[in-house]
């Protein structure tokens, strides 16, 4: 009776450890949730003052990103313990047990106020691995003041803003000025883009009845408009071949270019205090081809938060994971930094009615475009790499525009297959 | 044989055998199991994480890499790339070291300068450069455009020549040094006799060059070529950061082509094949260097 003591305080201090110690890792960009990761970081630690929360800064190219977590999970780290997962991967993650499900740590309510098509891609054998974060999609900038300085109307097709590029840069003579910009590197923006100009010309990645047809007549012609684009036209850099979203971000903002194509994220640092094109740029729809205005041309992204079932301190990572996915922080992250909401309900919300530039980005996702992960489930990431290198095969024109979608459609339908 | 050894030869043995253990043990952790365990998958079909059974499917990995043009693209690429930018950095290293062994003004600060590209992470250096390379902001670019040598901006990386030797002069500014320190302490070997009776005999210093010190630098620059060599082949840091891989496929190394099937596409087995595939030819690499010093000797 006498080490009753000893081993009860000995048990007491094993379990108040970890309530003590809760300290929780998130791994995001700084990027892509902007201000608002510092804030609900700054607001949950205030109001949970036994959690200690670090923000591991990521890079915001998904590709590398994906590296490191796949490095980490592959040896089962347990840091982590939640990390931003983009819309494509949540599916695989899931998959190969990457993700904790969601179900058992947080209720019903809580899950079920997200947008259920979004839940979908995190939603593997009927459990949900991670929470739709926002919502994101590529959009059209464009330099308001020279569109206006020559007298242009704002370019819908293809064709108009290849006769309005021309009609700028030749007006202003200055080398240093491109027409488009945009993340052609071999990146996953690239894939984006190509799905941009390929349904909007009518084409896409399946055909009608779903089949993979990357090679369809409809496509070999958006895909030949962009190599024209690059190569004859001259309406874009050179550089656009190496360019990653904030090269071309970059590029724009120093009035270097006169349209941009990219995701959402740029509006704020182009309508920033300091930034050079501050009151010179708008935004628009991803053109389209002449005949395809109700095209779906605005291919679409997201970022998901989960939980590493690694983790030591899941509980408390899933608390933090539904603050900060709330709808009172999604709210303000929607109202202050124009990121789209996942909880339907924020849209009613009064404080919306003042955000003209997140209506409209949700008017263009009216018009939006997955890519195909749903349907390519963990072989996503070799669909992706396929289409990357064939379209980069033809935009470096080591092969015509056909050899490379051919050769992307019989490899597609190999890995498909297995 | 054992009873032909002397109890006090015994003994040496041992003590020889106890300092050496720590080192082995080291070195069978961190060389030996991990070769043998990439020969191991790359041979067979396993899950991830390795918590799913073990399946041997033979040579299927190497099959298929037989049939595969981006990994033949790849070891080209790795081939092409040592075998212009080792004797440029062997000629450069030759060069420097002579340079470095002269008796001149500031010539403590002139050999911290020729270090410096190699002490500096090859990651960092190579930020450095594709930030020079910039086709938009660039160094190069700037320079040619403002002396008017060219109109359009040069895509040094987005071309695929181009890009190899933008590649090429990355590791040829890094590592000469790297030459020219071995080849230095082989020059300071060099009895100064020698090149004293040398000039008895009239020579030149070209023929000073020529006739004493490159055939007494021999075993240095045998050394610094194999290691540098070595190297090359394994090439990762810098195409991953100046032009990962691109473009196309136009400086992707074997290492890269790896280090790709392994993390983006997660198939561990496969990359396992092109990293056995990968240590052969470094290994033909190795015995070259040391049958060659044993023909020497």
């Amino acid at each position: 009776m006498k080490f009753t003591i000893p081993v009860l305080a000995t048990a007491a201090a094993l379990t108040a450890l970890p309530a003590v110690a809760q300290d929780l890792v998130l791994s995001i960009g700084s990027r892509g949730y902007g201000p608002a990761v510092e804030r609900n970081i700054a607001s949950y630690t205030a109001a949970n003052p036994g959690v200690n929360i670090e923000w591991n800064k990521v890079s915001d190219v998904p590709g590398e990103t994906r590296k490191l977590y796949v490095t980490g999970l592959t040896a089962r780290s347990p840091t982590p313990d939640i990390y931003a997962v983009d819309v494509i991967w949540a599916g695989e993650f899931a998959q190969r047990g990457w993700l904790e499900p969601l179900n058992g740590l947080l209720d019903d309510a809580t899950i079920g106020a997200f947008n259920p098509s979004l839940l979908d891609a995190s939603t593997v054998e009927g459990k949900v691995h991670a929470l739709p974060l926002y919502a994101d999609g590529i959009h059209f900038f464009y330099r308001s003041d020279l569109l206006e300085k020559y007298g242009l109307e704002l370019p819908r097709t293809w064709q108009e803003v290849l006769a309005a590029s021309q009609t700028i840069t030749e007006g202003e003579g200055n080398p240093q000025l491109y027409g488009f910009v945009s993340m052609w590197a071999k990146i996953e923006g690239l894939f984006m883009n190509w799905l941009a100009f390929a349904n909007g010309n009518g084409g896409g990645f399946y055909d009608a009845e779903g089949n993979v047809a990357v090679n369809s007549p409809a496509n070999i012609e958006a895909t030949q408009f962009m190599v024209d684009l690059l190569h004859e036209h001259r309406m874009a850099p050179d550089s656009i071949l190496n360019a990653r979203p904030d090269d071309a971000r970059t590029l724009f903002q120093q009035g270097r270019a006169a349209f941009l194509m990219v995701q959402d994220f740029v509006h704020a640092p182009l309508s920033a205090d300091n930034s050079p094109v501050a009151d010179k740029f708008d935004f628009t729809r991803v053109p389209y081809f002449e005949g395809h205005e109700d095209a779906n041309s605005t291919t679409m992204g997201g970022w998901f938060l989960g939980i590493n079932p690694n983790s030591a301190n899941k509980q408390a990572a899933a608390d933090f994971l539904a603050y900060f996915t709330a709808e009172e922080q999604q709210l303000a992250a929607a109202v202050e930094d124009n990121r789209a909401p996942t909880i339907p309900s924020v849209y009613e919300d009064p404080a919306m009615a003042g955000n003209d530039v997140l209506a409209r980005f949700g008017a263009n996702y009216d018009f939006g475009v997955v890519r195909p992960s749903a349907g390519s489930g963990s072989k996503y990431p070799r669909v992706s790499e396929i289409m990357q290198l064939e379209i980069t095969n033809a935009l470096h024109r080591q092969k015509t525009v056909e050899e490379a979608l051919n050769d992307a459609q019989q490899q597609l339908e190999a890995l498909l297959a297995e | 044989m054992i009873s032909m050894i002397s109890p006090l030869d015994r003994r040496r043995h041992l003590t020889g055998l106890a300092f050496i253990t720590p080192t082995m043990l080291v070195i069978i952790a961190i060389l030996v199991y991990p070769i043998l365990q990439s020969i191991v998958l790359s041979f067979g079909q396993s899950s991830i994480d390795g918590s799913g059974p073990y399946q041997f499917v033979g040579l299927k990995h190497y099959a298929a890499l037989a049939g595969n043009d981006r990994f033949w693209n790849s070891l080209w690429v790795t081939l092409t790339f040592t075998a212009i930018s080792i004797p440029l950095e062997l000629a450069m290293g030759i060069g420097l070291a002579v340079l470095m062994n002269e008796h001149f003004r500031f010539k403590g600060i002139a050999r911290l300068a020729v270090l410096f590209p190699w002490a500096l992470p090859t990651a960092l250096n190579t930020l450095m450069w594709r930030w020079m390379y910039n086709t938009d902001y660039g160094l190069f670019n700037a320079a040619a455009l403002q002396s008017g040598l060219v109109d359009r901006p040069i895509n040094w990386l987005g071309d695929e020549t181009l890009a190899m030797m933008s590649m090429v002069v990355v590791a040829v500014w890094k590592t000469s040094s790297f030459m020219a320190l071995i080849i230095l302490a082989g020059l300071q070997s060099i009895p100064r006799d020698l090149y004293e009776a040398g000039r008895m005999d009239g020579m030149t210093r070209w023929q000073e060059f020529r006739e004493i010190t490159l055939p007494l630098l021999k075993g240095p620059i045998l050394v610094a070529l194999i290691v540098r060599s070595m190297d090359a082949l394994r090439t990762f840091e810098l195409p991953f950061n100046l032009t990962d891989g691109g473009p196309v496929t136009a400086t992707e190394s074997l290492s890269l082509y790896a280090y790709k099937v392994i993390f983006d596409f997660i198939e561990f087995n496969y990359g396992a094949a092109i990293v056995v595939v990968q240590f052969l030819v470094i290994f033909a690499m190795s015995l070259l260097y040391i049958l060659t010093l044993r023909n020497k000797d």
